[in-house]
């Protein structure tokens, strides 16, 4: 079973994704990915996929703010690539892979 | 040091997405609670139902239906990734044309070989199913009537269509479609190590120094197995990857060591490695003199060809004894491999020297762990057994085996062809745990286990997957039923073999299947069915990893699952049905029974109570026939296991784990076979043991490289190899109903060289045939891309309905295995 994460506030979550927009609304979608709080675009490929990750403190936190792009009428499609939970609860200073 | 964490994390993230869009990593995906109303979600696990990684994903249910699944973080297999099939998989289930009546060929409302498919009710279904059962069996015996199963079946779904087939139609003409995805890989294990399936594990991952792979693409075919290489690789640069296939594909951009070698060819550098390790002084003399023994294999066995195709007719050793082999001495070996030098092999190959010295000198060095994965590139292919027997040579010379890292490593393509299709034993000559029809003292123990007659069981191997279409072709397997696989897709030569035994009047083809899939347009009754976590069940993966999973939810109304539909048929069937009297004679107590008591509710079966499935738990199955049937599948087809080196922990232990890899004795699975300290199984002091033979040593086969059954020619001047790509599960039966699956590879082209484009003055997108001797299909041109095949070389995956690239492969299978060669046949192409 999944452990409902939602409540806790000790948890930074980091997801990377990458974005295939139709090329002739690259900009556009572009903006709307950095005008999310936590998202980061890392690099745009020749063909034109954006590789970005968001921050956040849950999944719904994430999985919010992936909604947003994911609806975009310029993206054709949206591939979540990774997904790591750091619970800083503990003051552990092994990242946890 | 929070935030370097942050960043550690952060930057493993985005390496991760930047090598997926810049195609050195592939698409790997990782799913997330997308629901913005997620509190209302419940969720539990299951395996995934694609691959045979065995990856375990959380399910997210609401309103009785699955809404989002994710990679389950505790998964010691996945931990937490997901591929993008992964990620889509609660969509399978919604596709909108999911079947939900049987339907029947029917004209003015009565059954018609060429009418049009009508909706029947389930019990007008089984009434034509039964009548045209009894009338082939009848009429010619059990051998008249046959059953193509899967490696997607569960496990129970698998051991009750065995014992159906087995033991209450007494026929052995069941195989599942595994068959074209590895009995090869059996046959390799049963030959060297006389027990199958892989000696190490995933954990062989994280712990070798290099890795190579022989006609796998894990980036495409296994992209979680392959992120965790990937993540080795990356984060121990002394790792070395070496990738071998026919084509370049999206695993080369990883690869320190890429090699394109002319198809056929593998089994000529594997020979070579080991004359390498031969001739620099590098064999493990203590291991090999301890642990193996060498024999001398037959040679030209022929192709598994029809008896009258000429390839056959010139073969001289393609009869029983093809798989025979005398005892050499190591002397002998090394002078058998000793022609296998460097220029000739490089020659024959196409590949370059340095490169093929590198190669084997990864496996030559003692201080280097290699893992060897392998899939279709090995096991589809006319001498499969033998790739497999030479792969295992090089580890077994130099004792690179059965220790963390050190891993020959046979990949699957199926959820559970190694937990159903091979443990369960639903293959056309075997029965569970390694044992086959044709020893009398296996059959005695299943006919113990089951309380049945001795007798029971026929002797003779059933007719396998290649042999059940030409006897359906040729009118001999009449009354035919193929649950949880699209054969008409996946299976070679459609054209002239499949098709035309589907549509023969003589025969009543039945296909269970959630989607109208070609395979299921092609039959005469087709039956709805449940999927996944419509049902209950249990999977085996490819590394010995046995999972479960509970029903989540209701199929739709009028779908069953494969299990429910094997086990009310056989309410069907008196005993005197299908039973001579001389049988029914040495138990009459079985006299006046239906099958569906003798084979199931009477026997050890049935004696689970309901009591054991919680009110609030799904079990459509279980409450249908009255006791737990799911675990009583399990518990009695796990006795053939314990105490013989496939123990499998009690069932309810599963529901709590994520998997254990058998033998799992005392409560403790088993990481690496064979070798003492992992594997409780082998005898104290010894080292290593390999048990699976009585002398407790591994066979080094010599054999030679032959020639494919089939090579480009002056008219027909290209090769053809098949394969899959990353948004499809196999035939897309499923995947192809997910439109971000669809739009991401919505139709199979034909990758080709520019230059071989150019010559024929094709152009990217051009409209082309691909013509081989046996049909053809139409297709377009992609010279870009993901796969870039060599000159002389073309790929085209067969995941894609509309564009049916087995209507020109060549039906040429491994002797041994009897496994297709999908790999290579000689084609050429031509504008439309």
């Amino acid at each position: 079973m999944t452990k409902n994460t939602e409540d806790t506030t000790c948890e930074y979550h980091v997801a990377s994704f990458v974005a295939y927009p139709i090329l002739a609304q690259l900009n556009e979608v572009k903006q709307a990915i950095t005008d999310i709080e936590g998202s980061e675009i890392h690099a745009t490929s020749a063909e034109g996929k954006i590789v970005f990750t968001i921050e956040g403190n849950s999944y719904r936190d994430i999985g919010t703010k992936m909604d947003i792009i994911r609806v975009h009428k310029g993206i054709i499609n949206l591939s979540p690539v990774y997904h790591q939970i750091l619970d800083e609860s503990t003051g552990d200073d092994v990242a946890q892979l | 040091m929070t935030i370097n964490r942050r960043g550690f994390i952060k930057a493993n993230a985005i390496a991760a997405a930047a090598a997926v869009a810049g195609v050195s990593v592939p698409a790997i995906a990782s799913n997330l609670i997308t629901s913005s109303d997620m509190t209302k979600l419940k969720w539990d696990k299951a395996p995934c139902r694609f691959c045979g990684t065995g990856c375990s994903v959380n399910v997210g249910v609401m309103d009785g239906k699955v809404v989002a699944t994710h990679g389950d973080i505790k998964s010691p297999v996945n931990k937490g990734l997901n591929c993008v099939k992964g990620y889509f998989l609660s969509k399978i289930m919604y596709g909108k044309d999911r079947l939900t009546t049987p339907l029947l060929r029917m004209t003015n409302g009565k059954y018609d070989k060429e009418g049009e498919f009508a909706p029947i009710s389930w019990d007008k279904a089984f009434d034509i199913m039964a009548e045209k059962a009894k009338d082939a069996l009848k009429k010619d015996g059990p051998k008249a009537v046959g059953m193509f199963g899967s490696g997607q079946w569960t496990v129970q779904e698998g051991y009750a269509a065995v014992k159906l087939m087995k033991a209450g139609f007494r026929s052995n003409n069941i195989d599942p479609n595994a068959r074209h995805c590895m009995a090869s890989a059996v046959g390799g294990f049963m030959r060297t190590f006389g027990i199958d399936e892989p000696m190490g594990c995933y954990d062989d991952l994280e712990a070798a120094d290099a890795f190579v792979l022989w006609g796998s693409n894990m980036a495409e075919m296994h992209p979680i197995l392959w992120t965790r290489l990937t993540d080795r690789r990356l984060s121990s640069p002394h790792v070395k990857v070496a990738v071998l296939s026919t084509f370049e594909h999206r695993s080369f951009d990883l690869a320190d060591n890429g090699m394109i070698f002319t198809p056929q060819t593998d089994l000529a550098i594997l020979n070579y490695i080991a004359n390498y390790i031969i001739k620099t002084d590098r064999v493990n003399k203590d291991f090999v003199s301890k642990h193996t023994n060498f024999r001398l294999g037959e040679t030209d066995i022929g192709y598994g060809l029809r008896p009258e195709h000429p390839l056959e007719q010139a073969a001289k050793n393609n009869g029983k004894t093809a798989g025979s082999s005398t005892p050499i001495d190591f002397d002998e070996y090394a002078k058998f491999v000793s022609t296998y030098t460097v220029e000739y092999v490089s020659k024959l190959s196409g590949v370059p020297e340095h490169k093929l010295e590198a190669l084997a000198e990864l496996y030559a060095d003692p201080k280097i762990k290699v893992t060897s994965f392998w899939t279709m590139g090995f096991n589809q292919h006319t001498r499969g057994v033998w790739a497999n027997n030479l792969v295992y040579n090089i580890h077994l010379l130099t004792g690179k085996i059965s220790t963390p890292g050190n891993s020959p490593f046979s990949l699957t393509g199926q959820p559970s062809a190694c937990g159903t299709a091979r443990e369960v034993g639903t293959f056309s000559h075997r029965l569970p745990a390694d044992m086959v029809v044709t020893n009398p003292k296996h059959r005695a123990t299943a006919e113990k286990t089951w309380d049945l007659p001795e007798g029971t069981i026929p002797p003779k191997p059933g007719y396998h997957a290649v042999l059940q279409t030409r006897m359906l072709k040729d009118g001999k397997l009449n009354f035919y039923w193929v649950q949880c696989n699209n054969n008409m897709q996946a299976g070679a030569n459609i054209n002239e073999e499949a098709y035309p035994g589907y549509r023969n009047p003589k025969n009543f083809i039945v296909v269970s299947d959630p989607y109208p899939t070609v395979t299921a347009q092609a039959a005469d009754l087709i039956l709805p069915t449940a999927m996944w976590v419509e049902k209950e069940g249990v999977y085996g993966n490819a590394e010995r990893r046995t999972q479960s999973w509970y029903q989540m939810v209701e199929a739709p109304t009028g779908a069953k699952s494969d299990l429910w539909q094997l086990v009310e048929f056989s309410k069907r069937f008196a005993i005197e049905d299908v039973w001579p009297e001389e049988l029914i004679a040495k138990k009459p107590e079985v006299r006046g029974k239906t099958l569906f008591d003798v084979l199931y509710k009477d026997s050890s079966v049935g004696k689970f109570s309901l009591d054991e499935v919680p009110e609030d738990r799904l079990n459509d199955d279980a409450r249908d026939f009255g006791f737990y049937i799911q675990k009583g599948l399990f518990e009695e087809y796990a006795t053939f296991g314990r105490g013989h080196a496939h123990d499998l922990a009690p069932y309810d232990t599963y529901h709590k784990e994520r998997g254990l890899r058998w033998p799992v004795v005392n409560g403790k699975e088993t990481k690496w076979r064979f070798k003492e300290g992992s594997d409780p199984y082998v005898k104290a002091g010894s080292g290593w043991d390999f048990y699976g033979h009585k002398d407790g040593r591994a066979r080094i086969f010599a054999l030679p490289y032959e020639p494919a059954a089939e090579s480009p020619d002056e008219e027909y001047d290209l090769w053809l190899s098949t394969g899959r790509v990353l948004e499809h599960w196999h035939s897309g039966s499923m995947t192809q109903r997910v439109p971000e699956l669809y739009k991401a590879m919505p139709d199979a082209l034909v990758y080709m060289h520019p230059d071989d484009a150019k010559k024929r003055g094709m152009r990217r997108g051009d409209l082309v045939k691909l013509i081989s001797r046996r049909g053809e299909v139409q297709t377009r041109v992609e010279t870009r891309g993901r796969n870039k095949p060599p000159i002389g070389l073309v790929f085209m995956p067969w995941f894609d309905a509309s564009r049916l690239v087995n209507k020109v492969t060549l039906d040429a299978t491994d002797p041994l295995s009897k496994q297709t060669d999908f790999k290579k046949c000689a084609i050429k192409i031509v504008k439309v």
